[in-house]
């Protein structure tokens, strides 16, 4: 025996004992893991494991209504894509459609009812059942009602439409109340009401860019995130390329290139709010040539008087002869295609200049023909009348809170505390509303407030139906079908409100035990109304078929009758000057904030993708920042990244500056989207909220929040901050990107996007040395300075015409 | 006592002695594991024996994996699939009645899987079936096993030999498996 002491002994062992328990759980680490292999216990009727199920339903990331196709596995929903049979997204999708997946899987939902702890906006909330929710609350409601208070009960909710917002209506009904609003911040009221003056209906036409050959858009960012972005896009596509030998010529009017802007042939900024001044300028060139030859020329030529040439020029800014050009090109360019939207929509004259704008396509005869405005059939079904709520609206129920007459607040999918401007005092209002009830799938600004929180589904888990709005020309319903069980303890928003109306003992004004029920009872009115289909003997089949689909409804456009505006509407057509909040002496600079097309109106910030897609024209990742002019930025001698303080009438916030050549001097450009404090991990701590800084000011004719309307001054901090860009080298750098072409030869201007300036001289779109010198050409006119600004965005390969 | 350990240890500092010993520690550690806990025979959390019903009973391996021939995964049969032959056979076993169990409180059975590929490998059986493969060339002769034991390593080598063999077309490319 080795000569081993017991204590020596007793280490030997204890080392070997180690030894043999390490390696055995190294052993154990290197094996794979247990995986289990979990049946269903009854499988969903043709559901294979491995093999995905689409499910065809409707994207409500925006308000356009897109059809969307949705793959799921195993029960999982995995990719979004565009319903190929929907006719507005025609099988594409948006950035921010396709980013619904993770509004579902958001780490940042919440996952069952709260109930307020701490005190209000502390955001301390401790977790209650639905069935203590459901009874309080609808014994409340029920006490309400049946006391006659009913119409203490507010319910604000984000753009609804279908037969969601006609349950909305009929529960409000029986509550007896009439405060049922919708708040979207991109609502485009101004246009229901231009509308609804020009051609009598407070409807959204069909604008029919892909069979258009000149669009000519004052503002209007249809490829970022107007009205129906996805349909534009396509449309606008088509109208380039698909015709043979004849591409669509594209016009652009905005103070600041947007994404669209930098699509079009020629770009040209008028100053701030006077683009239905243009309008007119265009119009009356157009009368004066004898474009028009209606029998109301008189009239027309009257309401025109004051858009001369010179007048109309000094107003805008842009010169005679690119006013006459424009107009020759578009009453001569049939069909034609005239919008209006974004900044100069949203200004205190918006309703005014949408009218001049829906004037230039009746001028050219546009109306009602193919590749211009055609109108859309009233919506299949849904309420009638708008319940959108326009600043002035908002602001009266701001006022009712604070006189005490809103007993009880239901908020649903909309968020006004980050949406309306501060100084509105919309926030402040709430702290007067003694119960607060939120249906937010996410912990936003406005649900901070909440007394009660009762988690809505997200649309992928919950159904529904929309008329999309604008319409294709023709009627088109879809139906959104959950493409997942609810992940967590939430309800569907319409399920929320059948509840409650059930436990009120409503059982007889509501019979549908559920939204979906509810659903099929409405779309048998669809069905029995619609245009009988032969293979289709009943409802059932008809349902199936239609929840298959994901659309129903024509799939021709009517053709259009003849349009003539009431001579009262001639005689009133005018623009008058842009009022602004601040006085120009004080705050120099117009301010200019525009919705991001990832972040939207701020809803897309809790999106990881959505916070990682660099801004297409700068670059820029995460945060906010103030786009000015390379001359603005001289003047002030700031430059990339220095952080300035915005200061409006209304309040300040602060911002990198971001040195932008495709915005005119004398007008700063922020984009909406950051800044929020609540809304979740990836939303916050990001940049500012520019509708901070926006006056409460409204365009007259609806009460609309003028968000274009407000003037700041730049004050410079000293600080410095890193803007995150992915963009590369803004110098040309011997690559020949800037090349100067004959403003003779029009193939150049058709053929590639051109930059018209405004002229040296006139507060058109100027560049300081500094940028020339960056781009590091010689530029020898203005036309060329103006250019040379374009290589400093995104190498996008620009001709330049010399004027 | 031919040759004695214990001049060798008395040179052997006592930590390198206490190291030795720990090494060989771990080596027996890690080979013993290996060797009697290797994990291909997993215990079901129920006993389902595939020699009374594919073995005695004969009945077909894609009658149950019914996926096998649509999807790239062959997928276990649920539990109603049980329940449509023991809803009358051999219902007082105390195994069906777990399983009927299952099926009653709608709760599925957690089975351990047996056959694991990395999540990098893209296995499709839909193919495999498709080309004639028998499912006991890979799996072994499943209808002898009370428990089922993987059989096959699962390894590259395999899928390549007989890629190789089959004469598969881009049978040995990368983005054939990995993908």
């Amino acid at each position: 025996m080795p000569n081993v002491d017991r204590r020596n002994f007793l280490k030997l062992v204890g080392a070997g004992g180690v030894g043999a328990g390490a390696g055995f759980m190294l052993s154990e680490s290197r094996k794979h893991p247990v995986e289990h292999l979990v049946p269903y216990p009854v499988p969903p009727e043709e559901f294979s494991p491995g093999i995905a199920t689409w499910y065809n339903s409707v994207c409500s990331m925006c308000s356009a209504g897109c059809g969307i196709s949705v793959r799921t596995r195993e029960g999982r929903a995995k990719k979004i894509e565009g319903n190929p049979a929907h006719p507005v997204s025609q099988g594409r999708l948006c950035a921010l459609g396709q980013s619904g997946l993770q509004a579902l899987y958001n780490p940042d939902r919440i996952t069952g009812p709260l109930v307020r702890a701490g005190r209000r906006g502390e955001i301390e909330f401790d977790p209650t059942t639905w069935e203590e929710s459901f009874a309080e609350l609808a014994n409340q409601l029920e006490l309400m009602r049946t006391a006659g208070r009913g119409g203490g009960v507010a319910l604000l909710t984000g753009g609804v439409r279908g037969h969601l917002a006609s349950l909305l209506e009929l529960f409000m009904g029986w509550l007896g109340s009439d405060q049922l609003l919708h708040y979207d911040f991109n609502h485009p009221a101004t246009l229901y009401a231009a509308n609804e003056r020009f051609f009598g209906e407070s409807n959204l036409p069909y604008y029919d860019i892909e069979n258009s050959r000149y669009v000519l858009s004052f503002g209007a960012d249809f490829i970022g995130h107007w009205l129906s972005p996805v349909h534009h896009g396509l449309g606008f596509g088509r109208s380039r390329q698909a015709r043979d030998g004849d591409r669509g010529r594209f016009v652009q009017i905005e103070p600041r290139m947007s994404l669209t802007g930098a699509a079009a042939d020629e770009w040209i900024a008028a100053n701030p709010g006077t683009e239905g001044v243009l309008a007119l300028g265009i119009a009356r060139r157009i009368v004066d040539q004898g474009g028009y030859q209606g029998t109301d020329l008189d009239a027309w030529q009257a309401a025109l008087d004051g858009y001369a040439p010179d007048a109309v020029a000094e107003q805008t800014g842009v010169l005679p002869d690119t006013v006459a050009r424009l107009a020759d090109s578009f009453a001569e360019t049939q069909p034609g295609l005239a919008i209006g939207g974004g900044a100069p929509a949203n200004h205190s004259n918006g309703v005014d200049a949408l009218v001049a704008v829906n004037a230039l396509n009746h001028l050219v005869g546009n109306i009602g023909v193919e590749g211009g405005v055609i109108f859309n059939p009233p919506p299949a079904f849904g309420p009638e009348a708008s319940r959108h709520a326009s600043l002035a609206r908002m602001l009266e129920l701001a006022e009712d809170a604070r006189a005490g007459r809103i007993e009880l607040l239901i908020v649903s999918n909309t968020n006004p505390v980050f949406n309306l401007p501060e100084a509105s005092g919309f926030a402040e209002a709430l702290a007067d509303i003694p119960q607060i009830v939120s249906l937010s799938s996410f912990l936003d600004e406005t649900t901070a407030h909440a007394d009660l929180v009762l988690p809505s589904n997200t649309y992928l888990e919950s159904w529904g139906d929309d008329t999309p709005s604008p319409g294709v020309g023709f009627r088109v319903g879809a139906v959104s079908q959950p493409v997942v069980e609810p992940l967590y303890d939430t309800r569907a928003t319409g399920d929320i409100v059948l509840e409650l109306a059930h436990r009120m003992g409503l059982d007889l004004a509501f019979p549908w035990p559920n939204m979906e029920e509810y659903l099929k009872y409405s779309w048998r009115e669809v069905w029995s109304n619609g245009t009988p289909d032969p293979s289709i003997p009943d409802f059932d089949t008809f349902w199936t078929s239609v929840v298959r689909a994901g659309v129903w409804g024509d799939e021709t456009r009517a053709p259009g009758g003849e349009f003539v505006p009431d001579a009262g509407v001639v005689e009133g057509i005018g623009v008058g000057a842009p009022e602004f909040a601040g006085a120009e002496g004080e705050f120099p600079y117009a301010l200019h904030p525009y919705l991001s097309n990832g972040l939207h109106d701020g809803r897309g910030a809790n999106l990881p993708w959505m916070q990682e897609l660099p801004d297409a024209l700068t670059g820029v990742v995460y945060g906010t920042w103030i786009e000015l002019n390379p001359e603005t930025a001289d003047e002030l001698g700031l430059s990339d990244g220095d952080v300035v303080a915005i200061e409006s009438p209304a309040g300040a916030i602060e911002a990198p500056v971001l040195v932008y050549p495709a915005i005119m001097p004398g007008v700063v450009a922020m984009p909406i989207g950051q800044g929020h404090e609540e809304y979740g991990r990836y939303a916050e701590e990001h940049g500012v909220n520019p509708i901070n800084v926006l006056a409460a000011e409204t365009e007259p004719a609806t009460g609309a929040l003028a968000w274009a309307a407000t003037r700041v001054r730049l004050v410079p901090t000293g600080g410095r901050a890193d803007l995150v860009r992915v963009s590369g080298e803004a110098r040309e750098l011997g690559r020949e990107i800037v090349q100067i072409a004959d403003a003779g030869t029009p193939a150049a201007a058709v053929n590639a996007p051109a930059v018209a300036a405004a002229g040296a001289g006139a507060p058109g779109v100027r560049l300081a040395s500094g940028a020339r010198a960056a781009a590091g050409i010689d530029a020898p006119t203005a036309g060329a300075e103006a250019a040379t600004a374009n290589t400093r965005l995104n190498s996008i390969p620009i001709t330049v015409v010399n004027t | 006592m031919g040759v004695s350990i214990v001049p060798t240890l008395r040179v052997l500092k006592p930590v390198g002695m206490i190291a030795g010993v720990g090494f060989v520690g771990l080596l027996v550690g890690y080979f013993a594991n290996a060797a009697f806990f290797p994990g291909t025979t997993p215990v079901q959390p129920i006993e389902f024996s595939h020699t009374v019903h594919a073995g005695d009973y004969e009945i077909p391996c894609l009658y149950c994996h019914t996926q096998a021939r649509r999807s790239p995964s062959a997928g276990v049969p649920s539990v109603n699939k049980c329940m449509g032959c023991h809803a009358i056979v051999a219902t007082d076993s105390p195994l069906i009645r777990e399983v009927a169990r299952h099926y009653e409180n709608d709760e599925p059975i957690p089975w351990i899987k047996v056959h694991d590929l990395p999540d990098f490998v893209h296995f499709p059986h839909n193919r495999h079936v498709a080309a004639g493969l028998e499912c006991q060339e890979c799996h072994g002769p499943v209808e002898t096993m009370d428990r089922v034991t993987r059989m096959a390593p699962n390894e590259m080598g395999q899928c390549l030999t007989c890629h190789k063999d089959m004469e598969v077309e881009h049978g040995i490319d990368c983005l054939t498996c990995h993908k």
